[in-house]
């Protein structure tokens, strides 16, 4: 079981292709190939006078289309990875051809796009999405109660986060509850001293006036709530709101309290927007736009007094300034914001308990709220540990340490001493069978049925999150994993996997998708080690597409790490995307090579992804102005 | 709106669908002569989405017209025969392509093709019909409509077919880049009916007061902004004009001529977040029952689970499973058991929805009479995600402007808009076209 299998060494980006698309390579494919195949399949409808849906393949027939003509390309990748194109009905390329097709186009466009550097994408308006509000309103009045309690939970763009610009949409019910949260908010902190010493700092007597005491508070409230300086006359504008509630009689904290609840539901407030830029080239965000990008990428929510300083200063973009902002703010318990909703998101654990949920009578164990907590927070207290000590990202694929609390170890079945009632870092004794992020409860339970465990599902999630390479969806027509009948000899899952890998259509996928499940078959549902089901033993081996034989978890993680920077590479597009907040392009991958670069040049050390990520081009600059963004059109 | 404008816009409707019909047959449809008699009631309509499909073999009555057996899965609605309209052969055109869940969830209301995205430039290209109905009629109640369900917006993007999972999550449409998010918890729902039901009890002054100043900030700020960003920016500001106008016109008793038409019942106060999947839906049914019968809202859209739902519903007996995976029946006599099973549980929780609504009697007649309750799903089999002969039923006469007891059996592949503009049509929000409509459903509309 243990011994080392020979993998084919040199498995680097190339070998993304043997892990994720099958037997043949991108560098076996070339621009005459690539239209050879177009030629084929694609020839009678978007070919000679035959322009389909206003494509045809002369538009990229030139040897320097892959960068004069790259819209039209990315169209067609997108089509053929689908599996839209050819349409049903016509003939089509082999899987295996469509696949290596798909890998070639990609790999070009993204050399072709990157040709020129990175250069920074748009940086759209956003809504503060429901945890970033909730931590700003706490932030912003010092309070301790979740002002988002009633806002409907955000869906995911992007790279799948739920920060993503372009999926913050807007409901009628989002105008109802920012009412109601802004004024109960505020209500609950003018009762506490704490948060008023924060935003009410003044009152009327003692020879300050009310209209004094009012500015003295918007003054300082204006630029905390809308992250920048007030523009001119824009204080002046909620002091004519103040007026004018003190005229009709309010006393001057009901006053100044509707006030500050008008600015808790302004735009300004609730959106966060940076300057366009009117330039012809990228221009560095301004240093307020730069605390902001930082505190929501590291904290989820608005800056701190020390960011506000450094902005107001002009000292933010210089990188030893950066650099030492990141050690501080991970060091910031506000930190774990980020890495619970980055780890949850990027994992998928944050379904568990929502639509993935253990069967209750089968795995009443898992019903404890106890254990439950210790599950979900065991990977995201990991990685929070493996931030804040600087320890090697590859940690996630395996590692001699874990976050444990007394009853997860036991429920994991072994003890350590040193194991209490808090979740805490202990080194895991030989023989646990645990070790990175794909030993964890909360990962095994998330890619199983209620009721039980499948290598199709956890083959599929290490495919998805772990490699980035998700298998496409079943072909049409595609032959369903046949079940047992009565009557016919009972087949195990194993069995009846195998019997759909006979079929060729199926193998392509299942070929990379099955193994690797299997792998982990060691761990039920809920990730508790077991070596047989139902009185059989357990067999967790299986062949990778490139025929490295692997048996259970160790293998597997053997292989994975010999995947590492695809893995790595993988989890910076990540990271990028939720940092960025929106989807990222072509261009953007050239970022995320240099960051790849640096991290293998540094140990794979944590905060060097975050480091990098930060001192990227994206996450500094904002794009060059695009003439039709600028308008001044009213409404 | 008054029930003669009402009338005369059906009367330009069916003109314009190109029906030549005489003017002595249009004044006989017209229910003038008896609505001098009868007090006019408020027409209510809800749509009840099942994710998953349903078992085709047990879902349509084999007979059709008045005189038809209920099949298994719809025998719950025993006592509500005659208020059905069971619809057979429908189907959604648009979401024919795709993939298996999303195109048929996203766009099930729309009767259109999402756009595909992870996120960028989401797209419906249409908005929902209940939506319509809103822009329509929302106006003469505190709440336009509620969006209600289970669980919230499923988490991530599906990479594996191309789509972001909040396709999957909304089935109403405000507009066609504004999906309507859902209130999922009951207590909130409840909260949401009671001030609707206690206008001017509430500081409505300040209110205004605090939107007006909203609307005079983004005022300053559109005119820095892109046009992207002027989109996001408009969105927000439509949502602050509507609560505004409500705020305002709950406030004046002169510009609202609303009053409950019951009193909200204190004690149907859920306690909280219910944990099991039962009594939650149990609980949103009430909710919806709740505002039909105060008149808070007339139009309601509830989905039982998102798209793709894996809901354990061991709760059931019979059930091993989960939705979902169960859907997936691959033929196997014992799965395809355990889906009708699941199948037939939402339909007890539909005609759950029906005898509540049929209790709360109004003027001579009941709620439920004066209603269009619909239950669908925008798949047939969930195994093969067939988005032909989709599982429709709609309980209710819309105020006796609908035939009820009834099983249409249409031409194969007819479409479902043709069934949301008849449903607009009889709701009072009447449209010339509702996406690929062809015309209204034969039989449906009383004549």
């Amino acid at each position: 079981m243990r011994s080392r299998i020979s993998l084919i060494p040199l498995l680097c980006l190339a070998s993304l292709a043997s892990a994720a698309a099958g037997p043949e390579t991108a560098t076996d494919w070339s621009a005459d190939k690539a239209q050879v195949l177009l030629g084929k399949y694609c020839n009678t409808c978007h070919g000679g006078k035959a322009s389909a849906g206003g494509f045809n393949l002369a538009s990229i027939a030139a040897a320097d289309s892959l960068t004069s003509k790259q819209t039209e390309w990315n169209h067609l990748l997108s089509r053929v990875r689908n599996s839209e194109m050819p349409p049903k009905g016509v003939p089509a390329p082999t899987i295996e051809d469509r696949q290596a097709f798909v890998l070639w186009l990609e790999t070009n466009l993204r050399r072709s796009a990157c040709a020129a550097g990175p250069a920074p994408g748009a940086w759209p308006m956003r809504r503060l999405n429901r945890d970033e509000y909730s931590a700003t309103v706490r932030d912003l009045l010092n309070i301790q109660v979740d002002a988002s309690h009633g806002l409907p939970a955000d869906g995911a763009g992007g790279e799948g986060f739920d920060n993503a610009a372009e999926t913050l949409f807007i409901s009628p019910i989002h105008a109802e509850k920012y009412l109601e949260a802004a004024k109960e908010a505020l209500e609950y902190g003018a009762k506490d001293p704490k948060s008023r010493a924060v935003f009410l700092i003044a009152q009327p007597g003692n020879g300050t006036t009310p209209e004094q005491a009012a500015t003295k508070i918007l003054d300082a409230f204006v630029p905390r709530a809308f992250r920048r300086p007030a523009r001119p006359g824009e204080t002046e504008r909620y002091m004519a709101l103040f007026r004018k509630a003190l005229l009709r009689g309010d006393s001057f904290d009901r006053s100044i309290l509707l006030t500050l609840n008008a600015i808790l539901i302004s735009p300004d407030f609730l959106f966060r927007r940076e300057e366009p830029n009117a330039a012809a080239d990228p221009v560095l965000a301004s240093d307020y736009a730069m605390a902001s990008r930082l505190s929501y990428f590291l904290w989820g929510s608005m800056p701190d007094k020390e960011l506000f300083e450094l902005a107001e200063a002009g000292k933010l973009h210089a990188p030893a300034t950066l650099t030492a902002q990141i050690e501080r703010m991970l060091k910031d318990g506000k930190s774990r914001e980020f890495t619970e909703r980055f780890v949850s998101q990027w994992l998928g654990t944050r379904e568990l308990g929502r639509d993935i949920k253990p069967d209750e009578k089968l795995f009443p164990e898992y019903y404890d709220a106890e254990i439950q907590a210790a599950i979900r927070y065991e990977p995201v207290l990991f990685f929070q540990e493996i931030l804040a000590k600087n320890l090697s990202l590859l940690n996630l694929i395996d590692s001699k340490f874990s976050i444990l609390t007394n009853k997860l170890s036991k429920f994991y079945g072994f003890t350590i001493k040193e194991a209490t009632q808090q979740p805490k870092v202990l080194n895991l004794p030989e023989g646990t069978h645990r070790g990175g992020v794909l030993n964890m409860a909360a990962i095994l339970a998330v890619s199983s049925y209620p009721q039980r465990t499948s290598p199709v599902l956890r083959g599929k999630w290490i495919l998805e999150n772990m490699l980035g390479t998700p298998p496409p969806p079943p072909p049409p027509n595609v032959p369903t994993l046949k079940d047992n009948h009565a009557g016919s000899p009972a087949l195990t899952l194993r069995e009846r996997l195998e019997q759909h890998r006979a079929d060729p259509t199926c193998a392509t996928c299942h070929n990379r998708i099955d193994p690797l499940g299997f792998a982990l078959e060691n761990y039920d549902v809920l990730g508790r080690w077991r070596t047989e089901e139902e009185g059989k033993p357990i067999d967790a081996s299986g062949q990778l597409p490139d025929g490295t034989k692997i048996a259970g978890t160790d293998d597997l993680k053997k292989a994975l790490l010999d995947r590492k920077d695809i893995i790595i590479r993988n989890l910076t597009s990540k990271m990028l995307g939720y940092a960025l907040g929106r989807g990222l392009t072509l261009n953007d991958s050239c970022t995320v090579d240099q960051i790849v670069t640096q991290l293998t040049q540094n140990d794979y050390s944590s905060q060097t992804l975050i480091k990098g990520i930060v001192l990227s081009m994206p996450f500094r600059y904002q794009p060059r102005a695009r003439t039709a963004t600028i308008t001044s059109k009213k409404p | 709106m008054t029930h003669r404008r009402l009338i005369l816009s059906r009367r330009t409707l069916l003109r314009g669908a190109g029906a030549s019909l005489a003017l002595p047959w249009l004044e006989a449809m017209s229910p003038a002569a008896t609505t001098s008699r009868v007090p006019k009631m408020p027409v209510r309509m809800a749509i009840l989405y099942m994710p998953n499909g349903v078992r085709e073999d047990m879902w349509t009555p084999a007979e059709t017209g008045r005189d038809f057996t209920l099949p298994p899965t719809l025998t719950p609605l025993a006592n509500y025969k005659g208020d059905l309209n069971i619809l057979t052969n429908l189907w959604n055109a648009a979401a024919k392509g795709g993939d298996g869940h999303y195109v048929k969830t996203g766009g099930y209301l729309t009767s259109t093709t999402i756009s595909k995205t992870l996120g960028v430039d989401v797209n419906s290209h249409g908005i929902s019909m209940d939506q319509i109905a809103a822009k329509a009629m929302g106006s003469a109640t505190p709440l336009p409509s509620i969006e209600l369900g289970t669980a919230p917006v499923t988490t991530g993007v599906d990479t594996n077919v191309g789509y972001t999972r909040v396709y999957g999550s909304h089935i109403a449409w405000l507009s066609p880049t504004q999906p309507v998010a859902k209130e999922i918890d009951p207590r909130n729902v409840y909260e949401r009916l009671f001030r609707a039901c206690n206008p001017g009890k509430s500081s409505g002054k300040d209110e205004v007061l605090l939107l007006d100043q909203v609307q005079s900030d983004a005022r300053q700020l559109r005119q820095q902004l892109g046009t992207a960003d002027q989109q996001r920016l408009d969105e927000y500001m439509s949502v602050v004009r509507d609560l505004e106008t409500r705020v305002a016109r709950a406030g004046s008793g002169k510009k609202m001529n609303w009053k409950p038409r019951a009193r909200l019942d204190a004690a149907a106060k859920p306690d909280a977040m219910p944990e099991k999947h039962a009594q939650h839906v149990r609980l949103m049914m009430d909710m919806i029952a709740l505002a039909f019968q105060t008149d808070s809202t007339r139009i309601a859209t509830f989905m039982f689970g998102n798209a793709v739902s894996n809901e354990d519903f061991t709760f059931v007996d019979g059930v091993k499973g989960a939705h979902h995976s169960i859907s997936h029946h691959q033929n196997d006599p014992e799965k395809m058991r355990q889906y009708q099973l699941i199948n037939r549980w939402h339909v007890e929780q539909y005609a759950y929805l029906l005898g509540k609504l049929r209790d709360m009697k109004e003027g001579d007649s009941t709620v439920l009479a004066n209603s269009m309750i619909l239950l669908g799903a925008g798949m047939r089999d969930g195994n093969k995600h067939d988005p032909h002969n989709l599982p429709v039923v709609v309980a209710g006469a819309a105020g006796g402007r609908l035939n009820t007891g009834q099983h249409l059996s249409h031409t194969p592949d007819t479409p479902l808009a043709n069934l949301w503009m008849t449903m607009l049509d009889a709701f009072g929000a009447p449209v010339e076209r509702f996406a690929d409509s062809t015309c209204p459903i034969a039989g449906m509309i009383r004549s």
